[in-house]
């Protein structure tokens, strides 16, 4: 018998990957709490409820490597089981896939090296790498925004916090791309996620190794204290510096490709922009984290029986919460679809919210800050080539494969 | 003696992160929207209170002298 899969369920198929915000729209107008049986998990799609759920981290555990003993979703080959094995021990070990207590007794030895007042001391570092990659990108007179812009810069700077050595990086980012195979669908995808895994605990074992001994004043030497503190162990210290190798700037990357496209997309924007880039540059880049959010969806396993809009969702069952189309929610901003640069107020929750806020939200801000300004500033004219664009087959992030620009 | 300190949270920027009530639990508590609100601003030093409000992600947190006005954070 063939398994059809049922349309209006396949979150991998290609419409809903080119254009979540009209399928998973529709999801939030008309069913908002909705049971994917393809998957079987729910699908939480408005902005209250998203609120409401991510606040209450003691009904929606974030342990989800942990606590859901189901096979992976969509399915993989049955030979590969075992590697799926190795990526849940792996996940398992992330502090974001942890609960309180623990979780918070993790992220206290992370969170104040990433307060808005210590990443502002970054800002400066930020501005004279983009200025370097921009003078690169205009002797060339092109540019692909991912690959030359986009890409480089956050891996650049999360590399330099962890004292990365510059020729290691394009390696780093190596790894990374392999990494990013957690949130697709491809039937073989085990292999390329399990060998980014290995390859970055077998990267990263050394530096470890060497701060422990030597501690600096870099970010691996303060996950190296959390372990002399006894709070990780040397496992967690490894998965965790991955983590942040690749969190650091994978969804940064998403930020200045979908922004960038929603500055061309929108010249009366970038018109209003240009009057003003240094002043308007905060409220802008909140727009863009709003109007086309780096992350799609993030996943929860129920801790108890917990109703919502009339719906029982049973203990373990999976859940994930979109971004997407709660950014979009017309009871949360008015005129959703609309690019305001001026927005005020906007509460997006591109982010997150609640205990597991995202870490690196204010490195990330400062970042697209920076690089929307010197764009505004450098390519008056910026035009992308908006025809044929492609996103990475992902419903936990939302990745343009490149992003042509040309200017005059 | 210490100065008094006058200390509120920006409810339009609170995300609920909860990391001020980890650093001053007695400072600060969640609501029923669990974002946090002020239970009583002379529970901890005015350090502690300046730890906590650093340490907000998103800098909701509002200090200042409560006699002078001077804003110490942010």
């Amino acid at each position: 018998m063939l398994n059809v899969v049922p349309v209006e369920d396949n979150m991998f198929a290609s419409d809903v990957i080119a254009n979540p915000y009209a399928y998973y729209g529709r999801l939030r107008d008309t069913d908002p709490v909705h049971w994917n049986e393809t998957y079987a998990l729910w699908v939480i799609t408005r902005y209250d409820d998203l609120v409401w759920l991510t606040r209450h981290h003691e009904l929606f555990s974030s342990a989800v490597f942990r606590n859901d003993p189901r096979p992976a979703y969509p399915a993989i080959d049955e030979a590969d089981n075992p590697l799926y094995d190795y990526v849940r021990s792996y996940q398992g070990d992330q502090f974001i896939q942890h609960d309180r207590p623990e979780h918070l007794e993790m992220r206290r030895v992370m969170h104040s090296y990433f307060t808005p007042k210590s990443m502002e001391a970054w800002r400066p570092f930020v501005r004279d790498a983009v200025k370097e990659l921009l003078d690169a990108a205009e002797a060339k007179g092109e540019m692909d925004v991912m690959r030359d812009l986009a890409t480089p810069l956050p891996v650049l700077v999360i590399a330099q916090m962890m004292g990365v050595p510059p020729s290691e990086r394009p390696y780093v980012r190596q790894l990374a791309e392999k990494l990013l195979y957690i949130g697709r669908g491809e039937y073989d995808r085990m292999k390329p996620l399990t060998e980014g895994m290995r390859g970055m605990i077998d990267y990263v074992s050394p530096m470890v190794d060497e701060r422990i001994d030597n501690p600096g004043d870099d970010f691996i030497s303060v996950l190296a204290q959390g372990e002399k503190r006894g709070i990780f162990s040397r496992h967690q210290v490894l998965v965790n510096t991955s983590l942040l190798l690749l969190a650091g700037h994978e969804t940064t990357i998403n930020l200045l490709c979908n922004g960038t496209l929603a500055f061309t997309r929108h010249p009366d924007q970038w018109e209003l922009f240009k009057q003003d880039p240094e002043g308007r540059a905060k409220a802008a880049t909140e727009e863009c984290l709003r109007y086309d959010s780096p992350v799609i969806s993030i996943q929860r396993i129920a801790t108890e029986d917990v109703e919502m809009r009339g719906k029982v969702l049973r203990k373990s069952d999976r859940i994930r919460w979109f971004i997407s189309p709660a950014n979009r929610d017309p009871d949360a901003f008015p005129d959703p679809d609309t690019f305001d640069i001026e927005r005020h107020p906007n509460q997006h929750v591109a982010f997150g919210s609640g205990t597991h806020h995202c870490l690196g939200a204010t490195l990330a801000r400062v970042e697209g800050q920076e690089v929307f300004k010197a764009l505004a500033e450098r390519f008056p004219n910026l035009r992308a080539q908006t025809e044929g664009l492609d996103y990475q087959p992902s419903i936990t992030f939302r990745s343009l494969k490149a992003l042509p620009v040309t200017w005059d | 003696m210490a100065r008094k300190l006058k200390v509120w949270v920006d409810h339009q920027v609170c995300v609920g992160n909860a990391m001020c009530e980890a650093v001053a639990p007695k400072v600060f508590r969640l609501d029923d929207n669990r974002q946090s609100e002020v239970a009583d601003p002379t529970a901890a030093s005015e350090a502690t209170i300046l730890e906590a409000a650093e340490n907000c992600p998103v800098s909701a947190i509002v200090v200042e002298d409560a006699e002078t006005g001077e804003r110490l954070f942010p």
